[in-house]
């Protein structure tokens, strides 16, 4: 017998909101597939069917979270944003869509998202950092910066966001103020780099 | 904000470096021009930063260049290699000064202060520090937004009626936007930059770390004491829902027809990082000045501004120990208003006890007293442990303090004798290294030389005996006769406690544990 469409959605979300729970209580290292298989109400070879791995559940709330972030952001633009204004909107409501994944965070992103060569690449991972720099792109060249797929100011832009993740992640100042100054700093870094003020711009000496 | 001004080079340079520091003894002028030249004019990192966060401003040189010249009185006659070591943790703390994020701006604005005081030199590091306006770096609309949601869960639009994106002033730990309410007011919002609070904690404890091998002769322990006293007062100005109990608690003190104007706070819309208050109309002091006020005018504000610190110390027990000229406005229809109460330190029991000990006898003209109590005040068992030299420049600073109170009839705030005489003494002292004394003294010094500050500007004259009188509630006279009668123990008419409230409440930030 085929079960429906929405049936597996349902399955799939009941699974993702058990995994969530589990992590958040216990910490991702400590919560096995087989706990969240046996919360979920399902079998574990179903579950495989679903998620290969609880890493991949993980990383699907993250991109879930940040997805919905950037839809947001789009809401909130007004237009007269600079482009540092905008990447900051971005990255601050992307963030506030992961603050209620954050306690089980820092494990995830950092096997997911690590920038070192890896035996396994996570696809989940893959999929945040393109979709992610998708976005960065459009803002870019809304303010007039053309910028090729992978290029130095794409690598470099990915380093400090990556930079910002592991800072936020483990923040413990009150509603992590302290990484929204971090935030600030390094979107203007960024900025003033990729509008080329580092050779001398006019305010040179 | 500094304006961005061409840089002058080198030997230019350093030749208005020089013109700064005192004329003696050539070759260490010159060493240590040199010094601070190498640190306070090197590149910044990214140029468009400059504006916030690097030491570059002409400003920022002036600072350093008082900065080093205090440091160096305190090794003037040390042997070369005691010279070289202190040397070299000059360079260090002044590398440090650039380095820190807000000090920076807190360096900057020291040299604005500085500037109205062409001749005080800062006499401790304890001092200069309190002196010091942390300044943020400016915030875009997006992050006041990202504040406001985490502060209120709404966006400013959605809070107030309207909001206008550009902020209209700078605040040290932040800046102010204009807004109006749904019921029609305008507010003054005060939001401060994420985060600043573990930077000032952070930057203090490194400049504490920095300055301990300088370790500054006896008076260390005292040191550290008054940059623990910093500290405190600091940590609190970040406190804004403090700031607003304040507020609250001075303009209390108020009726409509003292004319003078404490803003309203809007606590809901108020939490520790942001301050609504009811917005003021009118200018500060330069702009005032640039108008010609008449000498009617200036007297008029002299005599509120007086009234105001005065209502504030007797009443309310608390030294408005902020001299920022900005946080005085003057208002089109002729009253003061008074904004900021970030920077308030109220007395304890002892440290009031003692402020009316010294009263009594500069009243009673009591010399031995004044004399007994100046020894106190400087941490000192007798006269002969302190020496002869400290305790007559500590009391000429103490008496010139002190100078209107025994003044009848209009006191001219604007006599250019007068200011240089208190100037003088401060430098006198500041020489000689006498920088020992009670950490609430950084305060109550800041106190009187912000608002001397001000009313010298304004070339003002108020009846000052007058006012002490009507807000102390002591009766001189009575005082003085009294004093005749029954010798030393004169009794006085205490000032009614703070109202409302007892001891150790919340509401005492500046000393709040
Ligand atoms: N209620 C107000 N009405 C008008 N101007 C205000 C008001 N509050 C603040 N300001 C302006 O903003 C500036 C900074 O505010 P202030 O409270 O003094 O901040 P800080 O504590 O950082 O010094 C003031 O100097 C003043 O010009
Ligand atoms: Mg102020």
């Amino acid at each position: 017998m085929r079960i429906s469409e929405q049936a597996k959605q349902l399955c799939r979300a009941r699974i993702l909101e058990k995994a969530a729970e589990l992590f958040a209580a216990r910490g991702f290292d400590q919560t096995t597939t087989r706990d969240i298989a046996l919360a979920a109400g399902v079998a574990a070879g179903t579950m495989f069917n679903y998620f290969p791995s609880k890493e991949t559940m993980a990383m699907t709330m993250v991109n879930e979270a940040l997805a919905r972030g950037r839809e947001e952001f789009l809401t909130r633009l007004e237009g007269s944003e600079s482009l540092e204004e905008e990447l900051f909107l971005l990255i601050g409501t992307e963030l506030r869509r992961l603050r209620p994944l954050r306690p089980f965070l820092g494990p995830v992103l950092e096997r997911s998202l690590s920038p070192f060569p890896r035996k396994s690449v996570c696809p989940e991972g893959e999929t945040a950092r393109q979709e992610h720099l998708e976005c960065v792109r459009q803002i870019m060249q809304r303010h007039g910066f053309s910028a090729p797929r992978e290029d130095v100011a794409g690598t470099i832009y990915w380093s400090l966001y990556l930079g910002i993740l592991a800072f936020w992640t483990g923040d413990d100042s009150e509603n992590q103020e302290a990484s929204r100054a971090l935030i600030d700093y390094a979107i203007r870094t960024f900025v003033q780099m990729i509008s080329g003020n580092v050779q001398g711009g006019p305010h040179a000496r | 904000m500094p304006a961005e001004r061409p840089q002058k080079h080198g030997i230019e340079g350093r030749a208005s470096l020089l013109d700064l520091m005192p004329q003696q003894e050539e070759a260490a002028r010159r060493r240590l021009a040199e010094l601070v030249e190498s640190v306070a004019a090197r590149r910044p990192p990214t140029t468009s930063f400059s504006r916030l966060w690097i030491l570059g401003s002409l400003q920022a040189k002036v600072t350093c260049a008082y900065l080093a010249y205090w440091l160096r009185s305190r090794w003037a006659d040390a042997d070369e290699r005691e010279r070289l070591k202190s040397e070299t943790h000059l360079k260090a703390a002044l590398e440090l000064l650039g380095t820190m994020g807000y000090l920076r701006g807190a360096v900057m604005k020291l040299g604005q202060m500085l500037a109205t005081f062409p001749d005080a030199l800062p006499d401790e590091f304890a001092r200069l520090l309190p002196a010091l306006h942390f300044e943020a770096p400016p915030m875009h609309y997006a992050m006041v937004r990202e504040v406001f949601l985490d502060e209120f869960g709404k966006e400013p639009h959605e809070l107030f009626e309207s909001f206008e994106r550009e902020a209209f002033a700078a605040a040290s730990l932040g800046q102010v936007h204009r807004a109006r309410l749904r019921s029609g007011e305008l507010v003054a919002v005060k939001i401060q930059y994420p985060g600043i609070a573990r930077t000032i904690e952070a930057d203090l404890k490194n400049l504490r770390l920095l300055m301990q091998p300088m370790r500054l002769g006896e008076d260390w322990d005292n040191v550290v004491a008054k940059l623990a006293e910093v500290e405190r007062v600091l940590l609190a100005e970040t406190d804004y829902l403090a700031e607003a109990r304040f507020a609250q608690e001075v303009g209390n003190s108020f009726t409509p027809e003292d004319d003078i104007v404490i803003p309203r706070v809007y606590p809901d819309y108020s939490t520790r990082r942001v301050l609504t208050t009811e917005h003021l109309e009118g200018v500060h002091l330069e702009e005032f000045l640039a108008g010609n006020p008449s000498q009617e005018l200036c007297d008029r504000y002299t005599h509120l501004l007086t009234v105001a610190t005065l209502r504030a110390l007797y009443r309310t027990r608390c030294l408005l120990a902020d001299p920022n000229p900005g946080n005085y406005i003057f208002m089109p229809d002729g009253r003061l208003g008074l904004v900021d109460f970030g920077c308030t330190r109220r007395l304890t029991e002892e440290e009031w006890q003692f402020q009316c000990e010294v009263e009594e006898a500069l009243l009673r003209r009591d010399e031995e007293e004044m004399e007994r109590l100046i020894v106190k005040s400087s941490l000192y068992d007798s006269a002969e442990q302190m020496g002869r030299e400290r305790l007559e420049l500590i009391g000429t600073v103490i008496r010139w303090q002190l100078e209107p109170w025994l003044t009848d009839g209009l006191f001219d705030f604007g006599d250019p004798d007068f200011f240089r005489r208190g100037m003088d003494a401060m430098v006198g002292v500041t020489r000689k290294g006498f920088m020992r004394g009670m950490p609430v003294h950084i305060w109550t010094t800041r106190f009187i030389l912000g608002a001397r500050g001000i009313v010298y500007r304004l070339k003002g004259r108020c009846d000052f005996q007058a006012i002490y009188r009507r807000e102390s509630g002591r009766n001189m006279a009575a005082e003085c006769a009294e004093t005749r009668r029954s010798g030393r123990t004169a009794h006085v008419a205490m000032p009614p406690p703070p109202p409302g409230e007892g001891r150790g409440e919340g509401a005492d930030v500046g000393l709040g544990e």
